[in-house]
């Protein structure tokens, strides 16, 4: 089965059905919850890469500040993602010829790796090496920015 | 002239006209909105879970606040200048939204609940701001902010729900 396929099928099921039937609010729902949840991934983002940075926070550790938002980041993505499935299901065949949606998906990947393995190794260091913490800090907020931007221009095109 | 005159004057100039109709300019504006968005309120939502003593308890009100505040004030300008565009292009449908009113009078709450807040607390923040459990109006007003500006932005995602039918 392709992809094109699969996307198909999903659009054509009785789940996608179901909430296509739904009162057009209930994507303005969908659509805050999704904010919420990026309100959440960007702005724990934002808060420790402030102190990476040197530009704000600085005189919190970074395993503090680590450790007071690494919950809301996981807790922003799942918001993301369960409220992201319930927008993609019920049109998921008009996202396939989507430039940005295929562009969203690849930084999310790249966002994630950065953040499981650079991000994680800085945020774990007692004293991070101060060149690493900066590059970290510009490379994790670029690329979850790129998401919020990618995501943001899915809907005009 | 009328409010619903001005608007339809700001929706039919260059500006307007050519927001609307560009391809990449008004996303990537709507993008800046968001990103404003996450400075200003995402930052701001930090300081009021501290001052409700949830986030960095062990930390004094104006060591979370103080490096903030230039950021969450970035923010805001950045939402605000974005947002004067945004509406602009859209002026004409979105002057007429009862919609559009609750979300500016969410704004001018959220900043009176602040104004008070500084004037009130903020000048003397050192004085009682390290204790983990805060003055009950504190936290009343880190309360206050988090409604409020959950409501602007439930306000904001509907108006195009409600504008473009």
């Amino acid at each position: 089965m392709s992809i094109l396929e699969l996307f198909n099928s999903i659009q054509t099921s009785a789940l996608a059905r179901f909430i296509g039937s739904l009162n057009h609010l209930y994507c303005a729902f969908m659509e805050l919850v999704h904010i919420t949840g990026m309100l959440m991934l960007l702005s724990s983002l934002l808060l420790t890469s402030l102190n990476l940075l040197g530009l704000g926070l600085s005189n919190v550790p970074i395993q503090v500040l680590k450790q007071s938002t690494f919950r809301l980041f996981w807790w922003g993505l799942g918001l993301l993602i369960l409220s992201g499935l319930f927008i993609f299901i019920p049109a998921a065949s008009s996202y396939y010829p989507n430039d940005f949606f295929w562009a969203k998906f690849i930084l999310i990947g790249l966002g994630l790796l950065t953040y499981l393995t650079l991000y994680r190794t800085v945020t774990n260091a007692v004293k991070p090496d101060k060149w690493l913490a900066n590059i970290t800090g510009v490379l994790v907020l670029s690329l979850w920015l790129g998401v919020a931007f990618a995501g943001r221009f899915i809907g005009f095109f | 002239m009328s409010l619903i005159e001005i608007s339809q004057v700001l929706n039919d100039s260059e500006l307007g006209t050519g927001l609307r109709e560009s391809v990449y300019m008004f996303p990537f504006i709507e993008g800046l909105h968001l990103i404003g968005l996450t400075l200003s309120v995402g930052l701001l939502f930090f300081v009021d879970l501290r001052l409700l003593g949830i986030f960095l308890p062990q930390l004094p009100v104006a060591q979370v606040l103080r490096p903030l505040r230039p950021w969450l004030l970035s923010g805001f300008a950045l939402t605000f200048v974005t947002g004067i565009l945004l509406f602009i292009a859209g002026a004409a449908k979105i002057i007429v939204l009862p919609i559009f009113f609750f979300k500016l009078g969410f704004i001018a709450l959220a900043g009176l609940n602040a104004l008070w807040f500084e004037l009130k607390w903020g000048r003397k923040i050192d004085s009682w701001g390290a204790a983990p459990v805060l003055p009950v109006t504190v936290r009343l007003a880190g309360v206050t902010s988090l409604t409020l500006w959950s409501l602007v932005i439930i306000a904001g995602r509907l108006i195009p729900y409600l504008g473009y039918q």
